[in-house]
C-alpha cells in the first residue's frame, strides 16, 4: 500500500509504544515548536486550514469545532479525547491507544494550548486492557518527563490530562453523555442546544475530538495544512485509519489516503475474501452506516480493483457514509435477515432508553426481526420495520437511534428479496449462514 | 424583542423563551409530557416537534427563540410524527384504561384521541414490567404504565431536593426506581410526583380505586396545615353523583387534595400534609350546643354564654389562629372590647414534623396567626390571676392551666372532653363548611370556599360573635 502516513508512519516493535522510541521519532519537537513560537489561534487556524473532518463518524469539520472556543474568554475549558470506540466493527483508536499513545497525548497538549484548556480528559472504553494500561504508563512517562503538568518545556504553560475509563456502554461513545459519564451522572445524550463547545464537561465549553481526529494535529502542525491539504481527495483531505473485519483473509488497521480505491483496499491489501467468493456488501463505517452492496461499489470480484474511491463524499454518493472507518465485509452467501437480527439486538441492548423512539423503536424491530427469524414473519413486517426506521430518523436526542433506523433501512432497500422470501419460506435462502462460507 | 411567528400569528416573546414557553402564553396547544413549566427541560419525550420552517421538525421544548422565527404547530410531517411518537409510546403502555385512576385526566390518553387514535400496529406481545412496585407508605408505582418522561425524578431532584428517584437500566427494560435504602417517605412534597406524572405510573395509596375522577368536582380552598397558606383544590363527589345507598359519607368527605397552582404562594406544589387534609379537618365533631353537659338548642347555649360574658369581671378570650379574616374581625369588633385577648396556637409542630425548608413548609402550624397576632397583639396564652371567665375558640389550649372554678366557654368543631365540661359549649363548622380567607406568613391573603354545606346543628363563627356581644355594647 502507497501513500503518505499520518500515524502509521513507523514500524511496530515491542517498545515502539515508548516515550524513547518516540522521542527517536521525533516525538514533542511540535509541542515544543507551538509552545515557544505559536499563538493559540495560530494552531486554531492550522486545523481549520487542514480542512480535517472529524473522524469518529459524524464527519464535522474539527476546526470548526474547536472555533466555537474563545481561548481568551477566561472561563474553564475541557478537552476530551473519545477512546470509546464503542461502534461494532471499529477498532482503529486501539491501533493508536496501543502503540502510539504519545501521538495522542502531543497532540492533546497542543490542544489543551490552543483551547486553553488546563484539565483535558481521555475516556477509554472499559473493555479495552491493553490500550489502557499501554495509554496510562505513557502518560505517567510524559509526566515524568515533564510534557505534561506545570511549566511544560521550561514554559509556564501548564495541562494535566486524566484517563477516565467508561464501564462498557455503547451510548457513551456519543459525546454528550460521555461527559455525562465523566461527570458521574448517568450517561444519557443531551439536548443541544446548547452545543457542547458553549456547555458541555460541568457546564462549561468542551470540545470532544475522536482518538484518530486528535492524533492527526501534531503531523498537521508538524508539517503544516498545506501538507495535510496535499494528501486524500480535495474535499476530503488527510488520511484515515480503517478497521477492515469479517470475511476478508487479513482483517486489521489500514491506513489509506482518502481517495483510495474501494476495491484494491479490500482486494489487494486486505487478501480478498477466503475461498476467494464474491463480495456481498460491505458496511463502509462501523454498523450505523448503511449497507453498501458490493456490485453497487463496484468491488464485488477480485477484478474490481478500482469501484468507489473512499473519500467523505464519495461514499456518501454510494448512499452511506465513511463512519468510524469500521469497515465490515461480507461474502456471498451471507444471509442478511441473521446479520440484521444481529444488528438490531445491539441496538435494542444498547439503547439508552432516554428517548421515546429509540427506546421503543429498537426494541420493536428487533422483536419484529426475531419473529421473521423464527419463522413466524408476515408480509407486512417489512413495511412496518420501514416505518419504525423513518420514524426515528432525526428525531431523537442523539444519533443513535437515527442510527438503527440507517442500518435497517440500509439492509432493507438492498435485500429486501431475502426478506420476503424469508417470510415466504419460514427460512433463510442462505440457510442463515452469517459465517463466511467455504473458507 | 424577538418577533416569532407561530402557525402565522406574529407573537410576542421575551429574549430566552422557548418555543413551547412562548405557545403557552398564547394559548396554543402543543402536546408534551416530558416537559413542565416548573421543571428543567429534558426533551426525551419527543411529542411536541413542531416544523421550523427551513429547518425542519425541532422540539419546541427546548428550541430557544430568535428573531425571525417561524414555527408550525400542525402540518402533515408534524402530525405524522406525533402520531408515531404516540405509537410508540402506547407500544408496551398496558391500555388498561379501565381500572387505571389516571383515565379521564391522562395525557398519554387526551394525546391518543388528539393526535394519534388509531389502534397499534404491533402485533408482537408487550415488554412486562412491575405492576405494583412500592414506593413507601404513600405512592405505589405501575412500571408498565410508565412512559418514562423523568419527571418525577427530576422533581425529587429540582425541587423537592430529596433525590430519591433515579433510573434504572436501560433500553425498553428502564425502571424508575428509588435510590438504594431510600423510599418516597423521605420526600415530604412525594405525592406531586403523582400529579405530575403523566399517565397513571405514580398512584396515590389513599386514592387508588376509590373514585373515577369524573365522578369528582373540586373546590378552590386554602390549606390550613401551617403558616405557608398553600392554596389547593379539595375534590368531591359531584352533587349530581351522589351516592344513594352504599358508603354515602363519600358524598361530603374530601376525596383527595391537589395544589391549586398559585405563583404567588405555592406555585404548583403542596406538602403531603396538604394532601392529608382529611385527617386534619374530617375528625369526630361535636355537633351539639351543650350548656354545662347538657344538650340544649343554638339559642338556649348562645343565650347562656352572652350572659356569661355580661356578667364576668375579668374575662379572658384565647382566640384561634385557625379563624379566617372574617371570623377574627368579627371577633374584634363584637367580643375585643369585652375581654382581654390572646391569641393560641390551635395546632403546634409534632415531634417527627418538618418545621421551616427550603420549599412550602413552615414551623407555625397554623393557617392565620398573621391576621391573628396583626389585630390580637403578642400576648402569651395564658390564664393570668383574677380571671373568672375564659373563652376557649378553638383547639390546642391546655385546660389544666384554668384555675379550678374559673367558667369556661368553648366554641370547637371537633369532639373532646371539655365540651362537656364547659359551661357553655357551641358547634363550629369546620374548614370545608365555611368560606373566608388566611393571611399567610407573607402576607399573602388567600380566599377559601365551603366544599360541604354544615350539619344542621353547627354554627359558623363568623355569625356567632356579634350574638354572643353584650346587648348594645358594640353598636
Amino acid at each position: 500500500m502507497t501513500g503518505t502516513k499520518v500515524l502509521m508512519n513507523f514500524e511496530v516493535t515491542d517498545t515502539s509504544h515508548t516515550l524513547d522510541a518516540y522521542l527517536e521519532r521525533g516525538g514533542y519537537q511540535t509541542l515544543e515548536k507551538v509552545l515557544k513560537s505559536m499563538k493559540p489561534e495560530d494552531v486554531t487556524q492550522a486545523i481549520v486550514d487542514s480542512g480535517i473532518q472529524g473522524r469518529g463518524g459524524a464527519a464535522f469539520p474539527a476546526g470548526r469545532k474547536w472555533q466555537g472556543i474563545n481561548p481568551y474568554d477566561g472561563q474553564p475549558h475541557f478537552l476530551v479525547a473519545n477512546a470509546d470506540e464503542g461502534e461494532p466493527g471499529t477498532f482503529k483508536d486501539r491501533w493508536v491507544l496501543e502503540h502510539s499513545p504519545h501521538t495522542l497525548l502531543e497532540s492533546m497538549a497542543i490542544g489543551a494550548y490552543s483551547l486553553a484548556a488546563r484539565h483535558n480528559f481521555i475516556y477509554i472504553r472499559g473493555e479495552y486492557d491493553r490500550p489502557w494500561r499501554r495509554l496510562a504508563a505513557a502518560v505517567e512517562e510524559a509526566y515524568a518527563a515533564g510534557y505534561l503538568g506545570e511549566g511544560i518545556l521550561g514554559t509556564d504553560f501548564a495541562t494535566d490530562i486524566f484517563v477516565f475509563r467508561g464501564a462498557g456502554s455503547y451510548v457513551c461513545g456519543e459525546a454528550s453523555s460521555l461527559l455525562g459519564s465523566i461527570e458521574g451522572t448517568r450517561a444519557y445524550p443531551r439536548n443541544r442546544p446548547p452545543r457542547m463547545t458553549v456547555s458541555g464537561l460541568f457546564q462549561s465549553p468542551t470540545v470532544v475530538n475522536n482518538v484518530e481526529t486528535l492524533s492527526t494535529i501534531s503531523w498537521i502542525v508538524n508539517h503544516g495544512a498545506e501538507a495535510f491539504r496535499a494528501t486524500g481527495s480535495d474535499a476530503s483531505p488527510g488520511t484515515r485509519l480503517l478497521s477492515v473485519s469479517g470475511h476478508v483473509r487479513r482483517p486489521g488497521v489500514y491506513e489509506v489516503e482518502l481517495g483510495y480505491p474501494w476495491g484494491r483496499l479490500l482486494h489487494q491489501d486486505c487478501g480478498g475474501i477466503p475461498g476467494d467468493r464474491p463480495i456481498k456488501a460491505v458496511i463502509p463505517g462501523g454498523i450505523s452506516t448503511p449497507v453498501v452492496p458490493a456490485a453497487l461499489a463496484g468491488i464485488r470480484t477480485p477484478d474490481d480493483l478500482d469501484g468507489v474511491l473512499l473519500d467523505h463524499d464519495a461514499v456518501r454518493e454510494a448512499g452511506s457514509s465513511m463512519g468510524s472507518g469500521g469497515m465490515i465485509v461480507i461474502a456471498e452467501g451471507t444471509c442478511m435477515v441473521r446479520l440484521l437480527h444481529i444488528m438490531l439486538r445491539f441496538y435494542h441492548q444498547e439503547s439508552c432508553g432516554q428517548c421515546t423512539p429509540c427506546r421503543e423503536g429498537t426494541g420493536w424491530m428487533h422483536r419484529i426481526v426475531e419473529r421473521i427469524v423464527a419463522g413466524d414473519g408476515r408480509p407486512e413486517d417489512i413495511e412496518r420495520l420501514y416505518t419504525i426506521s423513518r420514524a426515528n430518523d432525526g428525531t431523537t436526542i442523539c444519533g443513535m437511534g437515527d442510527a438503527a433506523g440507517f442500518a435497517t433501512m440500509g439492509i432493507l432497500d438492498h435485500f429486501r428479496d431475502e426478506f420476503t422470501y424469508y417470510i415466504e419460506h419460514k427460512r433463510s435462502r442462505f440457510e442463515g449462514n452469517i459465517e463466511c462460507p467455504g473458507s | 424583542m424577538p418577533g416569532i411567528v407561530i402557525d402565522g400569528r406574529e407573537l410576542e416573546a421575551e429574549g430566552g423563551q422557548t418555543v413551547m414557553q412562548v405557545a403557552l402564553a398564547h394559548d396554543i396547544p402543543i402536546p408534551a409530557f416530558c416537559w413542565h413549566p416548573a421543571l428543567s427541560i429534558a426533551g426525551n419525550c419527543r411529542v411536541c416537534m413542531v416544523e421550523v420552517e427551513g429547518r425542519g421538525l425541532a422540539l419546541a421544548c427546548n428550541l430557544p427563540i430568535y428573531d425571525g422565527l417561524k414555527v408550525h404547530t400542525d402540518t402533515e410531517a408534524v402530525r405524522n410524527q406525533r402520531k408515531l411518537t404516540l405509537q410508540f409510546l402506547t407500544l408496551n403502555h398496558p391500555v388498561d384504561c379501565g381500572i387505571c385512576d389516571k383515565a379521564g385526566e391522562c395525557l398519554l390518553q387526551d394525546y391518543h384521541y388528539a393526535h394519534n387514535g388509531s389502534p397499534s400496529t404491533s402485533i408482537d406481545p408487550k415488554v412486562h414490567a412491575t405492576k405494583h412496585y412500592s414506593l413507601g407508605s404513600r405512592i405505589v408505582l405501575d412500571n408498565e404504565r410508565c412512559i418514562l418522561c423523568s419527571r418525577c425524578v427530576r422533581f425529587t431532584r429540582e425541587v423537592s431536593g430529596s433525590n430519591v428517584l433515579g433510573i434504572k437500566h436501560r433500553g425498553d427494560t428502564s425502571l424508575v426506581r428509588p435510590a438504594e435504602g431510600r423510599s418516597l417517605d423521605d420526600d415530604p412534597y412525594s405525592d406531586n410526583v403523582i400529579d405530575i406524572c403523566p399517565v397513571g405510573a405514580l398512584l396515590s395509596r389513599a386514592f387508588l380505586h376509590q373514585s373515577r375522577v369524573w365522578y369528582l368536582t373540586t373546590t378552590p380552598s386554602v390549606c390550613p396545615g401551617c403558616a405557608r397558606g398553600c392554596t389547593i383544590d379539595v375534590w368531591h363527589r359531584k352533587p349530581e353523583w351522589r351516592l344513594q345507598a352504599v358508603a354515602t359519607h363519600r358524598n361530603h368527605t374530601i376525596a383527595r387534595v391537589t395544589p391549586h397552582e398559585n405563583p404567588a404562594v405555592n406555585g404548583p406544589w403542596i406538602c403531603n400534609k396538604g394532601r392529608d387534609l382529611a385527617a386534619l379537618v374530617e375528625r369526630p365533631r361535636a355537633l351539639e350546643p351543650m350548656v354545662k353537659g347538657e344538650v340544649v338548642a343554638m339559642d338556649q347555649a348562645l343565650e347562656a354564654a352572652r350572659q356569661a360574658i355580661a356578667g364576668a369581671q375579668r374575662p379572658l378570650a384565647l382566640v384561634s389562629s385557625w379563624g379566617s379574616n372574617e371570623e377574627l374581625d368579627a371577633f374584634k369588633e363584637h367580643l375585643a372590647p369585652r375581654f382581654s385577648c390572646a391569641v393560641k396556637e390551635d395546632h403546634r409542630q409534632q415531634p417527627n414534623e418538618p418545621g421551616d425548608d427550603h420549599l412550602l413548609l413552615r414551623a407555625d402550624k397554623n393557617p392565620n396567626t398573621t391576621r391573628a397576632r396583626a389585630l390580637f397583639g403578642e400576648t402569651p396564652a395564658a390564664v393570668p390571676e383574677g380571671t373568672d371567665l375564659v373563652l376557649v375558640w378553638g383547639e390546642g389550649f391546655d385546660f389544666d392551666t384554668i384555675p379550678d372554678g374559673v367558667a369556661t366557654i368553648v366554641l370547637g368543631a371537633f369532639d373532646a372532653p371539655e365540651n362537656g365540661l364547659a359551661a357553655v359549649f357551641v358547634p363550629l363548622s369546620i374548614h370545608t363548611e365555611r368560606a373566608g380567607h388566611f393571611t399567610n406568613f407573607e402576607g399573602v391573603v388567600s380566599a377559601f370556599a365551603p366544599c360541604f354545606p354544615p350539619p344542621a346543628t353547627v354554627a359558623d363563627a363568623e355569625t356567632v360573635f356579634p350574638q354572643l356581644a353584650p346587648q348594645g355594647a358594640t353598636s
